[in-house]
């Protein structure tokens, strides 16, 4: 088949099938329910007739005479004994009954109307909108009619009168007529009776109703002896002398004939004013009067190991279709009564619907024997494993990894480590050349098992050899150019790396191979956060990429340096994390004194292998190294900045110098650290790349030589400080107390817009908060700034002072939907208070601290507090991704023009500059402190480029070349012919 | 009632009534009328200009990016 170039499709489109155009296509009609006979052959005319296609390998399709695999199959279909609905097309069969005259078929609106719609159609259309908005608009506005504006009654000699249309969902739709009342006789009677109530009236005599209303006397006495049921001319009559109503609404049901009838009235031109065209949707074909089979090859029967014979479930469906439709046939044939052939039509119509959609509300799925409920089409085409969105939007690919993640400080954030395993499983397909003919070789020879080895070959002729142990010393002799080789991927190949979910454009990033031995993929720590990865059992994916393109594409634009910039925010994502920002902090903090042994230490992992001169000598007369001049050395020799990081330090650097301030998160961290910031925008990726992954060295280095650990004496406070906690809280229950009793004496005044009681929690809480935090503010006195905790909190490594609080002061209120805790038992929380008891302790204060350990009762309220939390991240994960899907799939069709303009896929505008300012995020400057200066990027550049001032001059054009020169004069041209270029790399 | 153009937070709505001055823009843009943006003939905003349905209205408003901001948007029904 001449599939393998891909096609331009011109245009789609969609409308109904017409019955005839199914008998065409259709390789046999179906008429027995059964698929195979005894010995195991399928049965001609049933469901698994070898005309519809072949599933058996070997056997040959009978319509087109290929083997399977090659034959797609052949659709079949089954003469329905009477038609039955569409369940897809319920909402328009009834829009269209509502819309149309119930004699002529013609749509209830005037000339001018449909002018109208047409025109709203056709401005639908030009403004991009719902078309289907015109048509309900135009199907409100018929419905409104009545009376048929075309066609004349011929009983009344009134245009025709339009019922209402009551759709009983799915698949049945009444008309609503008003008929006589089976009561007629006993309505009129009562009528003429004298009014009990009323003096004044006398009643009426047949005779005088007769008179009013022309009938013969007879005639009135048969209506009231109930033996004649009055024409609608005579029932209007006594209506009008009577002043009663004889009618009672009538449901009139439209069998799916009648309905299929009326549709074939409507005229082509009234259905294309409300947008359906007619030479590819007729009305009519919405009411099913054959069914198609699907070929045998969409549903395949599947041989169980004891050899028995599994069918699918859309074959289920259609034996009942078929057994149904045969019943049907039979029994109309034997005139069975009405109510059968009503029963019949309507389980037919049920069989029929739920093999087009099972999943109808109001009809009880078609189950599997063993109660499954059966999978139909619309359940194969639905949702997320539907074949939309499971097999067409999303397969399973070749070429691709998965395993669990693990950290390796010693790598290049660009790089990732591949296991062996994986490494030789995977393969890049070499094209033999002259130049890679011997390399080539080498990976053939070293066979599929030895690593950088090779899996197959390609030879010119198209022929894939797979390369084993055995063959792999020969089949490397044979190899030449043209032939292509499947190569293992090697160190330096880029691959593809991802971890789900993919929430923003870093969740899938290009990274370098570097094989090695074990089983986990390792990355460099620093790329967890655009990961939003950890270590803690985390999978990740890695796909290698098949062609030049792909793999100058991934490596151009999404190499983790081509991200280090978030466009979420325009500033980093990619920095320095946890225990590197301990470190940067250690160093840098208090501006410690380094031997040279020390400083080269330190500096060992990094590409500086000279130390500057000495900061100065110590006692001894042994040269000495600052923290901050060892970390001036990672940066760029002509980086000057200033900032304050949130910690209140101003951070001076100076022509690469770092004179002050402490580097915290706010200077190197990922997600905004300044330094990192200003390097990527001013010094380029590649620089910034250099600086992250020295930065992450020398910070492991330096924690490493202070040491750095934490246990749970590190949290402990001296014993007058927890007295100290202890009166804070002591205080505070007093205070409590005292609002308690004022409370009590009804003499609280209530704060605006609030009641009393509110106003007491309101207080009580404040109190409360205020008493966690005096007790955190004691503890901190008592840390020292060498405490562990204390340096990751100050340094924005991990954690916070509130963690602390809680770990060495007092853990504080829990709450529960920002409350107090105020459920459990009637008017308490727990058994073990009074009712409305309202102290803090009652409703879930808990006055320890994690380190001193949690009362029982403390306990609980905390696991309350506690439960909370996990439920709202459980909740909040499965609502943003859904909402991220929707977003996605609004946005994902816009588009930034190269004019600067966004657009969606027709060409409308959305903005008419990008953001306004036709600016991408990640390319200005965070804030407006930190501008930066185009002017000295460009001098740098400029200077690295020219050697001489006068090339440069001229470069500029501040110096105009010589012009007309003598060949005498000028530089010479080399033998080539060419000027001389020097690589600018 | 309240003539909301006359709000702050509401940017200025005029219609261009040139004929040429509306080519210029889907000129500038290389579009046609109804691949612009829309406003709804009803928008209170353009309660006291006279636009009409077809009509191009320019919208300058100020924007946190680039200070001032210039939109053209079509009338619709």
């Amino acid at each position: 088949m001449a599939l393998d170039s891909p096609k331009e499709l011109g245009a789609i489109q969609f409308g109904l099938m017409d019955p005839e155009t199914y008998r065409d296509m259709s390789a046999t009609k179906v008429i027995t329910a059964d698929t195979y006979d005894d010995d195991g052959y399928p049965i001609d005319m049933g469901l698994m007739d070898p005309r519809l296609g072949v599933i058996d390998p070997g056997l040959e399709c009978r319509t087109c005479g290929q083997h399977s695999g090659s034959c797609n199959g052949h659709f079949g279909h089954i003469e329905l004994a009477a038609p039955v609905i569409h369940v897809g097309f319920t909402k328009l069969i009834r829009r269209l009954l509502r819309a149309t005259c119930r004699e002529c078929g013609r749509l209830s609106l005037t000339d001018e109307e449909k002018e109208e719609f047409s025109e709203k159609l056709e401005r639908a259309k030009e403004l991009g909108e719902d078309p289907n908005d015109v048509l309900k608009a135009a199907i409100r506005q018929a419905r409104k009619a009545g009376r048929c504006p075309y066609c004349i009654d011929q009983s009344t000699g009134e245009p025709t009168k339009q019922h209402d249309i009551k759709h009983e969902k799915p698949t049945t739709y009444y008309e609503v007529q008003d008929v006589l009342s089976g009561e007629y006789s006993e309505l009129i009677a009562s009528a003429m009776q004298p009014d009990p109530d009323d003096e004044d009236d006398p009643g009426m005599a047949p005779q005088e109703l007769a008179e009013k209303t022309d009938i013969p006397l007879d005639r009135i006495n048969q209506i009231l002896s109930g033996e004649f049921r009055p024409k609608a001319d005579d029932r209007k009559a006594i209506e009008r002398a009577l002043d009663i109503d004889l009618t009672e609404e009538d449901m009139n049901k439209l069998m799916p004939s009648d309905i299929r009838d009326w549709f074939e009235d409507i005229p082509d031109e009234d259905i294309e004013a409300i947008g359906i065209d007619a030479e590819r949707s007729r009305p009519e074909w919405m009411i099913l009067t054959v069914l198609p089979v699907p070929p045998v090859t969409a549903r395949p029967s599947i041989t169980l190991d004891n050899g028995q014979r599994s069918e699918d479930d859309l074959t289920h469906k259609l034996v009942d279709i078929i057994r149904i439709n045969q019943r049907f046939m039979e029994n109309r044939e034997a005139g069975a009564p009405q109510l059968i052939i009503e029963d019949l039509w309507e389980l037919l119509q049920y069989h029929v619907t739920t093999f087009i959609d099972n999943e109808i509300s109001g009809t009880p799925p078609a189950r599997h024997r063993s109660g499954r409920p059966l999978k139909t089409l619309s359940q194969r085409l639905k949702g997320k494993e539907g074949r939309f969105r499971g097999s067409l939007s999303g397969k399973r690919v070749n070429f691709s990894a998965r395993t669990v993640i693990s950290p390796d400080p010693t790598l290049s954030l660009n790089e990732v480590g591949v296991p062996r395993r994986v490494a030789t499983e995977m393969t890049q397909t070499m094209n033999v050349t002259e130049r890679n003919l011997d390399r080539a070789r080498r990976f053939v020879s070293n066979g599929p098992e030895g690593h950088p080895g090779a899996n197959y070959v390609k030879r010119p002729d198209g022929r894939r050899l797979k390369v084993t142990e055995k063959n792999c010393e020969e089949l490397a002799e044979k190899v030449e150019e043209e032939w292509e080789v499947n190569r293992h991927l090697i160190d330096g190949d880029i691959v593809i790396f991802n971890r789900q979910p993919s929430l923003h454009r870093m969740s899938i990033m290009a990274h370098e191979v570097v094989v090695m031995p074990y089983k986990t993929f390792r990355l460099n720590t620093t790329v967890c956060p655009p990961y939003n990865a950890d270590f803690d059992g985390d999978e990740m994916n890695m796909h290698a990429l098949q062609n030049e393109e792909a793999r100058a594409e991934a490596r151009v634009l999404m190499r983790v340096q081509e991200q280090i910039l978030s466009p979420r925010f325009g500033e980093n994502i990619i920095g320095a994390i946890q225990d590197h920002i301990s470190g940067t902090y250690l160093l840098t903090h208090e501006n410690p004194q380094f031997s040279e042994t020390q400083a080269l230490d330190l500096l060992r992992a990094t590409s500086v292998d000279t130390l500057p001169e000495p900061n100065g000598e110590t006692e001894t007369g042994d040269p000495y190294w600052t923290g901050r001049a060892l970390f001036s050395e990672l940066l760029p020799d002509d980086l000057s900045l200033e900032f304050t990081s949130s910690a209140g330090d101003d951070v001076v650097i100076e022509d690469g110098q770092h004179l002050e301030g402490t580097i915290d998160e706010d200077a190197v961290g990922a997600f905004g650290g300044e330094i990192v910031d200003t390097i990527t925008k001013v010094y380029g990726e590649t620089r910034a790349r250099i600086f992250i992954n020295e930065i992450a060295s020398l910070a492991m280095r330096s924690i490493m030589h202070f040491g750095f650990s934490l246990g749970i004496d590190d949290e402990s406070i001296p014993e007058e400080a927890n007295e100290m906690v202890d009166e804070a809280i002591e205080n505070a229950y007093e205070q409590i107390q005292e609002l308690i009793e004022t409370y009590a004496a009804g003499e609280l005044e209530s704060l605006p817009g609030r009641t009393v009681d509110e106003t007491l929690e309101m207080k009580i809480m404040q109190r409360l908060g205020k008493a966690r935090d005096s007790a955190g503010e004691i503890a901190e006195d008592h840390f020292g700034d060498d405490n562990p905790a204390v340096i990751m909190a100050r340094s924005g490594a991990r954690g916070s002072m509130l963690n602390l609080t809680q770990m060495a002061g007092c853990v504080g209120q829990q709450a529960v939907r920002g409350e107090r805790i105020n459920r459990g038992y009637e008017d308490r929380t727990l058994s073990h208070f009074r009712p409305n008891d309202l102290s803090a302790e009652a409703h879930g204060f808990v006055e320890n601290s994690y380190r001193g350990g949690l009362t029982p009762k403390e306990f609980f309220f905390h696991a309350m507090g506690g439960r909370e939390g996990l439920v709202d991240t459980a909740v909040r994960t499965s609502k943003s991704g859904y909402l991220q899907r929707r977003l996605i799939n609004a946005l994902s069709e816009l588009e930034a023009q190269y004019d600067g303009t966004v657009r969606d896929t027709s060409g409308t505008i959305v903005q008419f500059e990008f953001g306004e300012d036709g600016t991408s995020p990640v390319k200005v400057s965070s804030n407006v402190e930190n501008e930066i200066d185009v002017g000295s990027i460009a001098d740098r550049v400029i200077d690295n480029e020219f050697t001489s001032e006068e090339e440069k001059a001229r470069f500029l054009g501040t110096q105009e070349p010589p012009t007309n020169l003598s060949e005498y004069a000028g530089p010479g041209l080399n033998k080539a012919g060419t000027q001389e270029v020097e690589s600018d790399d | 009632m309240v003539d909301v153009s006359q709000h702050e937070l509401v940017p200025d709505h005029t219609v261009l009534d040139d004929p040429e001055e509306v080519e210029a823009v889907l000129e500038e843009y290389n579009v046609n009328k109804t691949n612009l943006p829309k406003i709804k003939r009803t928008d209170p905003a353009l309660r006291e200009t006279e636009a009409e349905t077809g009509d191009v209205v320019r919208i300058e408003r100020d924007s946190r990016t680039a200070d001032r901001a210039v939109v053209y948007r079509l009338v619709v029904e």
